[in-house]
């Protein structure tokens, strides 16, 4: 069953010290905005966006916004802020979303299988671009887009012309964007002894001021 | 050891380290990392310790990335020499760390690997950290093993 968000809409002041008391009551401050609609300050519930953004269609959800008295919206999450130290929610952007028209989403890139390159030729997989920019119909969003790795030899690359590619969304990144590749790994030579020890603070060099002479010289 | 190749001014003045680390604080690169709590200094030989502890415990596993760079030139005056006749001659360099900023990252092996390698890697560290790793990431290697 979609979740159906509850947003109060704040009243008052919308500086630091008004987001601050929203947060110390449980809540934390949102804003909704787009198809046409003026942004509206409001406060939700951070245990249903958690809820939300953790799901398996992640950001990508679309969720009735319940406008305590104005009725309802259909919305997206767009953006969101963490707290760098205790990865709580601080802010929410939602976005209004109108069923009919194309909208651009970044959806998760999943890679399947276990690559030839990492099973038998001792490479690892290293997965460059984790989310793939699309445009398609709110309605077809998909949850991930999966691409089968099995295949991949050392130092092959998995490129956004290799996704599977369907009616329902098109792609706007770079055809030749690399999605992932397996890359050989360097073992670590072992240090010469007391090379770290014996090794003093060398002084780097000092960028010189004032002009150098082939600036200047460029200049008259 | 990790230093810059060309600097602007040789000695810098101590500055602060207040507030957190907005920039820097969430995965870039790998699938795990490893999260300082508390701001501080790094050191360079504490980043080489740090790393070195970590590849030798991978082996040949998986990638690292360091996500700190020390960059700030620490000066010390020679022992038993009295104050003042100006500043110290540079010592060692620093990483400057706020409470979120992602130190190391990690990527191409198990979970448990990962946590064990950043566990050695922190106590190489003068500060407390986490591990922390994306959402979504198999718990374990057997479930990974159930998954492929």
């Amino acid at each position: 069953m979609p979740e159906v968000v509850i947003a109060k809409p704040r009243e008052g002041k919308f500086n630091k010290n008004a987001a601050r008391r929203v947060r110390v009551a449980g809540k934390i401050p949102a804003v909704l905005y787009g198809a046409g609609h003026e942004a509206i300050a409001v406060e939700v519930d951070p245990r249903q966006i958690s809820r939300i953004l953790y799901s398996e269609s992640g950001h990508n959800t679309i969720f009735d916004v319940d406008l305590s008295g104005t009725g309802t919206a259909k919305a997206m999450i767009v953006d969101w802020q963490l707290d760098p130290i205790k990865d709580s929610l601080i802010h929410i952007d939602l976005k209004r979303i109108a069923l009919d028209k194309t909208l651009k989403v970044s959806v998760p890139i999943r890679l399947v299988g276990t690559a030839i390159g990492v099973k038998a030729e001792g490479g690892i997989l290293d997965q460059v671009l984790r989310e793939v920019e699309i445009e398609c119909l709110p309605g077809d969003i998909p949850s991930h887009i999966d691409v089968d790795v099995t295949n991949l030899a050392l130092h092959a690359v998995v490129r956004v012309k290799d996704l599977p590619h369907t009616d329902k969304y098109k792609f706007l990144a770079e055809e030749e964007t690399t999605v992932a590749h397996v890359v050989s790994i360097r073992e670590e030579a072992a240090p010469a002894v007391d090379a770290v020890a014996a090794a003093g603070p060398a002084e780097p060099e000092v960028a010189k001021k004032g002009k150098t002479e082939a600036e200047g010289e460029a200049k008259k | 050891m990790l230093m810059p190749k060309k600097v602007k001014y040789r000695k810098q003045q101590k500055g602060k380290r207040r507030g957190k680390a907005w920039r820097g604080s969430s995965l870039a690169f790998g699938e795990y990392g490893l999260k300082v709590l508390e701001a501080g200094y790094i050191t360079d030989r504490q980043i080489e310790a740090s790393r070195i502890a970590m590849t030798r415990f991978i082996k040949r596993g998986g990638k690292i990335w360091l996500r700190l760079f020390p960059d700030k030139p620490i000066t010390k005056k020679p022992a038993e020499v009295r104050m003042g006749s100006g500043k110290g001659a540079l010592d060692h360099w620093v990483a400057v760390v706020k409470p979120g900023k992602i130190l190391f990252e990690m990527e191409g092996v198990a979970p448990e690997i990962a946590q064990e390698a950043m566990r050695l890697a922190s106590n190489k560290l003068p500060l407390k950290t986490k591990f922390v790793q994306r959402p979504g990431v198999i718990k374990t290697a057997a479930e990974k093993e159930t998954a492929a």
